[in-house]
């Protein structure tokens, strides 16, 4: 689940537009779309799970299980959209599916955030959400299941962003920061958009940097290997190692 | 041994590859130990080793290894080799008690360090660890684990079958099973050709061919043009696989074949252990020790007479391994046993599971004394249950803490479960548990092997006058992957087993994991909830509390 609208987004609209038209693309969006659905789905739980209110585990409780669901829609969709043997049945096939999104790192998303700052987050990401939702439905008026999918969807859509949108209203009117929570988690969304951006540009200079060292530097390196290059197959004697238990454990080699 | 769970119970993320932080905290929590009083913590292997071994195949694949290079360079330097600084800074380690284990070791401790053997030889087959992708072991009480002899990389049974894994259109690490399953379907009519892959070296081990691989020289690819000029086209995947057509067919022969060939290849080593130890129990681990119609054909055929598997013989169980090993070999630590039982994950005591269903307002009924009466109603009625009870599974089956459970003498009940909850392939049958005791009635497990059938390790005939009565989890081959159930492990499990049989006369059920297709098993009662909504399950068993998919909001038709 990603939140803000960032000025990007928008200005690339009428080029997604027109990207959509490309074979094989509905399909693909259709299981982007699932993969991110079912890791927000987690998240959810996550939050769920560790709330102290007992009104919102409720509510939160709802929202996964609606996430979930729509997951799964996208996944019928996509695997209704995708043709036999392209990209798509194979990754929809795979399942470390979620692998590639999922919860990353050691915290869930609701402990980093703590409750207010998820809050908003919901519902910046929720009202998100619905306007892609939204896009989607135009884009595929050409495709009456996919298009009653997503007037589904954006029903179920609507409740999660009232309710996160009410809870803040409460909260703001506790006294709670909700402004500066919104903002913190604008901050957030925007860095991570960065640091995604960063981390590409970053793998493709890696990358480059890398092909030079491999080309220069291993070149030489590899014709030594292949002198010293030992096949041995079969049953070999365990090399021959005097350190104690010990010693060995403390090391990483 | 106080708590054991694998990171993707809590991540969600199938097969985590990640640091286990998570999964540590929470042992640490459920120990009531702050990290400061743990006196060491042990990482299963070296990863220098491991880097040095990816760099040199690298180099001698130059320059065709351009693309492996980049990627294994960017997660190695990235992240992989500064593993003990991120452990450390992530969970509060000091550097000076961080020790490090070695892969295949950590395997063989696994094995036998859980066992109840005095003296056993120790057989680890996997993939590959830090050079080694086979190593024989010799192991007795008090003495440090002797390793005896290796196969090192690229030469490795486990990778050889995963390319075939993947040539099958299965997902590497995982499909293995799938291939295991397909096998029993087809005839090893290319053996042969398997043979030209994967020879016999004559000194116990073996050899591979890697004009017909790729993995030592790709992070993507494991097999090569030549493998295809061998086997003929790979299967795409996700591609429908029927083995009654001539396309599945053939599939499912190679499945036969390179099965056969990995189980003789297996008998040799087994042989070469027996020569050089003298001993008749046998402890397996490491990846290969999960493939279950294997490690039946090593009681079968090899000259060893009892066996011990470790249930979490893949990697995860290579946590378990160096922490045992380090235990007693390094921090000379009692030989007490190891205690290994089913559930050594999160518990979820029936207080909590009341207060959750009740503050989420979902409709539960409290069956209290009467569980298992409700439980075999539901069964006997055809109904499919989702069993959620007690701590965690340890190990990638499910046995009854985090199961799915029908009767399996139901007729047409295997397609049922698949249509409406695993959407599995449908040539895998299911597992059957049995309480123990009542086994031999419908099963011939072979001696020796009741140990591996504790913890679903090992495949048993089906006595041929119960085929019919169990067909939804007896194998086309007339093998079932049998769990049998004793009292001590399973409390629960075991009385609604038995409560089973003398409601229906067999003590038997289908016994599936608790997941839906492409999750890691349920951990939380949130995770089986969310799993009952969206499967074609009835109802869920949580503790003594009995929610029916009925009653979840938006439950799928
Ligand atoms: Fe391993």
């Amino acid at each position: 689940m990603r939140c803000a609208d960032v000025p990007l987004d928008l200005a690339l609209r009428p080029v997604r537009a027109l990207a959509f038209r490309l074979p094989g693309r509905p399909a693909a969006e259709m299981a982007e779309l699932s993969q991110a659905e079912a890791g927000g789905g987690l998240d959810m739980l996550e939050a769920c799970e560790r709330t102290a209110r007992a009104d919102l585990r409720r509510q939160f409780f709802l929202h996964a299980l609606d996430q979930l669901r729509r997951s799964r829609l996208f996944r019928q969709r996509a695997a209704a959209l995708a043709q036999a043997r392209s990209r798509t049945t194979a990754v929809l096939e795979d399942s470390g599916y979620i692998a590639s999104h999922g919860i990353r790192g050691a915290d869930p998303l609701y402990s980093e955030l703590g409750e207010l700052r998820f809050l908003a987050y919901v519902w910046l990401a929720e009202r998100r959400s619905a306007r892609r939702f939204a896009a989607y439905q135009r884009l595929m008026a050409g495709d009456p299941a996919a298009a009653g999918m997503f007037a589904e969807i954006g029903r179920d859509g609507l409740l999660h962003v009232t309710y996160s949108r009410a809870e803040l209203d409460l909260a703001r009117q506790r006294g709670e920061p909700v402004t500066s929570a919104l903002w913190a988690v604008r901050r957030r969304c925007a860095w991570q958009a960065w640091m995604r951006f960063s981390r590409r540009v970053g793998d493709l200079f890696a990358g480059l940097w890398l092909a030079v060292v491999y080309l220069v530097v291993l070149g030489p390196f590899s014709l030594l290997a292949r002198l010293l290059e030992r096949d041995e197959p079969g049953l070999l004697a365990p090399e021959a190692d005097d350190r104690s238990a010990a010693q060995r454990a403390w090391e990483q080699a | 041994m106080v708590a054991a769970c694998s990171e993707e119970r809590f991540s969600r993320v199938k097969q985590d590859a990640g640091l286990p932080i998570r999964a540590t905290r929470w042992c640490l929590a459920h120990a009531g130990i702050a990290m400061e009083q743990v006196e060491a913590v042990v990482w299963y292997e070296k990863p220098l080793l491991k880097f040095e071994r990816i760099l040199v195949s690298q180099l001698l694949g130059f320059p065709w290894t351009l693309e492996s290079f980049r990627r294994t360079a960017m997660t190695w330097l990235t992240d992989k080799l500064w593993v003990k600084n991120a452990l450390c800074k992530e969970l509060g380690i000091r550097p000076e008690r961080l020790l490090f284990g070695d892969h295949h070791l950590s395997h063989a401790a696994s094995a036998f360090y859980c066992s109840p053997f005095e003296r056993a030889a120790v057989l680890t087959v996997d993939g590959v660890g830090e050079w080694a992708s086979t190593s024989l072991w010799q192991g007795e009480v008090g003495q440090p684990l002797r390793r005896l002899a290796e196969v090192r990389f690229p030469h490795s049974l486990g990778l050889v079958y995963s390319a075939f894994t993947a040539w099958l259109g299965f997902r590497v690490n995982e499909g293995e099973y799938k291939v295991m399953g397909l096998a029993a379907f087809g005839q090893p009519r290319f053996a042969d050709q398997v043979r030209k892959v994967l020879r016999p070296t004559g000194d116990g081990g073996f050899a591979v061919d890697t004009r017909y691989l790729r993995y030592h020289q790709s992070a993507t690819e494991s097999y090569s043009a030549a493998f295809v000029d061998l086997f003929g086209a790979p299967r795409f995947p996700g591609a429908p696989l029927d083995p009654t057509t001539p396309e599945g067919r053939r599939y499912a022969d190679v499945a036969a074949s390179v099965q056969a060939v990995l189980e003789e290849a297996i008998l040799v080593l087994c042989g070469a252990l027996h020569e050089r130890t003298g001993l008749t129990d046998l402890c397996l681990a490491g990846g290969v020790a999960l493939n279950v119609v294997a490690n039946r054909r090593i009681l079968a055929d090899s000259p060893f007479r009892r066996l011990y598997v470790q249930p979490a013989a893949g990697d995860a169980g290579g946590a378990l391994g160096a922490a045992l090993w380090a235990w007693r070999e390094v921090l000379g630590g009692a030989p007490t046993p190891a205690g290994l039982v089913p559930g050594m994950g999160r518990p979820w005591p029936d207080e909590d599971l009341e207060r959750l269903l009740t503050e989420l307002h979902l409709p539960f009924r409290d069956c209290g004394e009467e569980l298992l009466d409700h439980a075999v109603e539901d069964l006997r009625a055809g109904r499919i249950l989702g069993w959620f009870q007690g701590r965690c599974e340890w190990g990638p089956r499910a046995l009854g803490h985090r199961s799915i459970l029908a009767d399996p003498t139901r007729p047409g009940v295997q397609e049922t479960v698949n249509a409406r909850i695993k959407f599995r392939e449908a040539f895998r049958p299911f597992a059957p548990s049995v309480a123990a005791g009542a086994e031999d009635r419908y099963f011939d497990l072979l001696p020796g092997g009741q140990g591996p059938a504790e913890w679903m390790c090992v495949v048993a005939d089906v006595k041929p006058d119960a085929r019919a009565l169990l067909p939804a989890t007896t194998h086309v081959d007339g093998t079932a992957r049998l769990h049998v159930v004793k009292p001590q492990a399973n409390p629960r499990y075991h009385a609604l087993l038995t409560r089973m049989g003398q409601q229906t006369g067999h003590p038997v059920l289908l016994n599936t994991s608790f997941n839906l297709k492409g999750d890691p098993i349920v951990a939380t009662p949130l995770h089986a909830l969310s799993t009952l909504q969206a499967s074609g399950l009835d109802a869920v068993y949580l503790g003594r509390f009995r929610v029916d998919r009925r009653d979840l909001p938006g439950a799928d038709s």
